[in-house]
């Protein structure tokens, strides 16, 4: 039985060639041009993120009085806020804020809960049991309403929202790569290293996290766009950063709220650049999902 | 120097005829409003932009306690609805003022009656009043530094209440007709002192129906109010959203008719532009300004130049031309409101630190300072303020852009209206806190008492014996030049000293529903909310 695995196995190897980094992105724009294309947006709001300074017309704190209200003009693309301020240079700085809490709350989400999953299905039994008890529980609420309420304990500030975000995330990430680690755990080679006297924490993180890595890029990269949504979600109702502080979420519920009906471009492009930010990291995510997904994989 | 004084004067000529003009204006929309026939029935809708943080008016300041419950209570005298500043009785029908002035004879009205059924007596008047002039042990009473005057207060019958004084006093009939100071039946506070902070029982016009915290207050119409044929709605009910655009919408929409407080100048545009003559607007200069308070019991703000750069560094002839459409912040003036005989003189408030008008030399002097101290560098500053959108965040968002051209980088953490309270005026639990004073009343028993030391008010904590002493012979004084002269010098220390760090002078502007009929909107969001003559010409 063992024999025959190894022959289809280097049958396979000889049938389709290792690709190279490059031809595999290659591969991935032909088949998901989508995909692509998501991508391509990510990377542009993470390069306006990281180089907001040399890119931004202005400081995002600098109040020009004299110029409330203005109309978006050569001068000031996107137009300017109630105080003056620049509203192109507030959304670029606005993709920091939310791109940090997009990727760290994704992040410690799916981390947290993907170890956790692992765990879960590893030791089975009682463990087990308790902690997939514990997933039912933080299933039970909606994720949005969840990380409001954790987020109004905590109080309004940007760690708090991370960490508000990231709980619900934990259960989904938690249910994901269960899933895939208790097909993993049955695995003749996971049955081999325990045979073998293997330590639990080697059997884990040697033979067991590096086979649901796929599993793990996929719910990560499906969250990150919920997770940039959630992020304006709460800092629109007040419990995310404050003012002055640049957010895409904050500027929809001040500036853009009270004066939308005055100065339109308020509430206009903080709201494309989130719609774009999420359908970025969406486009993105599902091209990924198909790609590592066997089921889901063509040819 | 001739032609300074005809400038003055023409200025003065100019200032009397709009004043004539306005009180014209008003006396004559007061008097067709008053002519015309009252309609009875309907159910004021209102909004309002924050929950209270208890129901007793004792205890509290803001108006999300006082537009609640007023209209639940009476009170021993109060301000004239239709004449700002005016005396007028409301549980007191008669006084009498002995000629030593110390001695104030109240008559109080028969056949007062609680929602409860009991009657309201002298002894409820007493009761209530050395609640809040001499508070019991645990009990809260906010504006206890009004009444130091008072020395006792009996009530010999059940129609006839008596203060005695320490000291004559120019402020006690003014103090005496706060909004703030309805009668509780005596019983109650008997059990228990702070009964009304969670339970109501009023002799006003409506009786408590229903408060569902977040969203609703409401009242019902009390058909045993001691006005004959009062009052003329059936209830009322508030809306509670601190989103200034849920309430904007709320008034453009009908679901509700009134915004007692405030509305942003956009809002009240887009409102007049979509319903035209259906709507009111009320603008009123407000007894009331917005500051920050800094706790001056903490390092660096106990350090009189960190105070002074911090004062320095804001621009406030620009923050009232931008902050007025947005806020209704508008005039730059010291600790008493601008205009009246009490504020300090424009061209002697320019030399106080923060009020010149040149801002470079000032935010220089304010870096020089900040070196000084020990912070050439700047310095870190976290400003707690109040979750309320109008003006509290748009007030703060200007603070922490002039204070950045300072070097001062403040981090803007707003609390609910509970937390703020309790970590400004209870705890002290702050660097610095956005903080208003708005009273009911131009008295400088009422607005300068928050600068003693002890008094709740001074929620930055400041501790100046030549405060205390100013104060106290101010309040003693019948003379009013002796008193204007006190009242100044203690203006000038606090100004001085940026004890505490004026912002601007608040104007309101209250939106209404034209069919709101006999509303005449005060110069503060806390007097005349009895609602006892208000009537809807529709529903």
């Amino acid at each position: 039985m063992a024999t025959t695995a190894l022959t289809h196995v280097r049958a396979s190897a000889a049938l389709a060639p290792r690709l190279t980094l490059g031809e595999e992105t290659l591969k991935f724009i032909r088949r998901k041009p989508l995909g692509a294309a998501g991508a391509i947006i990510i990377l542009a709001l993470m390069a306006v993120a990281a180089f907001a300074e040399v890119l931004a017309p202005y400081d995002p704190y600098h109040a020009d009085y004299g110029l409330q209200f203005a109309r978006p003009s050569a001068e000031h693309w996107f137009g300017t806020d109630e105080f003056g301020r620049d509203l192109m240079t507030r959304i670029m700085y606005g993709a920091r804020i939310a791109l940090f809490v997009g990727f760290a709350a994704s992040f410690a989400g799916c981390t947290i809960g993907g170890l956790l999953g692992v765990v879960s299905a590893y030791a089975g039994g009682k463990l087990d049991l308790l902690l997939e008890r514990l997933m039912d529980i933080l299933l039970a609420f909606p994720q949005l309403i969840l990380a409001l309420a954790i987020a109004s304990i905590l109080g309004p500030a940007v760690q708090n929202v991370v960490i508000a975000i990231a709980i619900p995330i934990i259960p989904r990430a938690a249910r994901v790569v269960r899933a895939t680690a208790l097909s993993v755990k049955e695995n003749v080679y996971v049955e081999a290293v325990n045979a073998l006297g293997a330590s639990r924490p080697r059997v884990v993180f040697q033979h067991i996290v590096p086979n649901v890595v796929a599993p793990y890029i996929i719910i990560l990269t499906a969250q990150l766009g919920g997770a940039i949504l959630a992020e304006a979600a709460l800092s629109y109702l007040g419990l995310g950063s404050a003012e002055p502080t640049p957010s895409w979420g904050l500027m929809l519920s001040g500036s853009a709220l009270s004066y939308a009906e005055k100065a339109p471009w308020l509430a206009v492009f903080p709201g494309i650049a989130i719609s774009l930010g999420v359908f970025g990291f969406n486009l993105f995510g599902d091209s990924l999902r198909d790609a590592l997904d066997p089921k889901l994989r063509k040819g | 120097m001739a032609a300074g004084i005809r400038r003055h004067r023409n200025h003065f000529i100019f200032i009397t005829l709009a004043l004539l003009a306005g009180s014209i204006v008003a006396a004559t929309s007061a008097a067709v409003q008053a002519a015309e026939t009252p309609r009875r029935g309907g159910v004021l809708l209102a909004v309002i932009g924050a929950d209270p943080p208890s129901l007793d008016p004792h205890q509290e300041s803001t108006f999300a306690t006082i537009q609640l419950v007023a209209p639940l209570y009476s009170t021993l005298l109060q301000v004239d609805p239709y004449s700002y500043p005016k005396i007028i009785g409301d549980a007191a029908t008669e006084w009498k003022i002995s000629p030593d002035g110390l001695t104030y004879t109240f008559k109080i009205r028969q056949g007062i009656k609680f929602h409860d059924g009991s009657t309201l007596t002298a002894a409820d008047v007493k009761a209530t009043y050395d609640k809040i002039a001499f508070p019991p042990q645990g009990v809260r009473s906010v504006r206890k530094g009004s009444y130091t005057p008072i020395k006792s207060i009996e009530a010999p019958d059940a129609s006839t209440v008596v203060f005695k004084l320490k000291f004559p006093s120019a402020s006690l009939m003014n103090n005496l007709a706060s909004p703030w100071n309805v009668i509780y039946p005596k019983k109650y506070l008997d059990t228990d002192p702070n009964y009304f902070k969670t339970n109501v029982v009023g002799s006003g016009p409506f009786k408590f129906k229903n408060y569902t915290r977040g969203a609703t207050f409401e009242g019902e119409r009390n058909p045993d109010y001691f006005v004959k044929d009062r009052p003329y709605l059936d209830g009322y009910k508030f809306f509670i959203s601190p989103e200034t655009t849920v309430r904007a919408a709320a008034i453009r929409s009908g679901r509700a008719y009134i915004e007692f407080r405030d509305l942003p100048g956009a809002e009240v545009e887009a409102i007049k532009k979509q319903l035209g003559d259906k709507i009111a607007v009320q603008q009123v200069s407000a007894t009331g300004w917005w500051g920050i308070s800094v706790n001056n019991s903490i390092k660096p703000f106990n350090d009189a130049r960190v105070r002074r750069a911090l004062t320095l560094g804001l621009d406030r002839y620009t923050a009232g031309r931008v902050l007025l459409p947005l806020t209704g912040l508008r005039d730059v003036g010291p600790l008493m409101r601008p205009g009246t005989e009490w504020a300090l003189p424009p061209d002697e408030l320019e030399k106080f630190p923060g009020f010149g008008k040149d801002m470079e030399k000032n935010r220089a002097e304010a870096k020089r300072l900040l070196a000084e101290a020990g912070y050439p560098n700047g310095l870190k500053v976290v400003l707690k303020n109040r979750n309320v959108k109008l003006p509290y965040q748009d007030f703060a968002v200007f603070v922490i852009q002039e204070w950045k051209k300072i070097g001062v980088e403040a981090e803007n953490r707003p609390l609910e209206t509970a937390t703020w309270f309790s970590d400004g005026r209870d705890t002290g639990n702050f660097e610095a806190i956005i903080s208003p004073g708005v009273e009911f009343m131009d008295d400088p028993d009422v607005m300068l008492r928050r600068y003693v030391f002890g008094d709740p008010g001074n929620w930055g904590r400041f501790n100046d014996p030549a405060l205390e002493d100013l104060f106290a012979r101010q309040a003693r004084s019948l003379d009013p030049a002796e008193r204007k002269k006190l009242v100044f010098e203690m203006q000038r220390r606090v100004l001085e000293n940026a004890y505490y760090l004026p912002g601007l002078w608040w104007t309101r502007r209250v939106v209404h529903w034209a069919k709101v009929k006999n509303y005449v909107a005060p110069p503060n969001h806390y007097s005349n909310q009895k609602l006892q003559d208000v009537w809807l010409s529709e529903d």
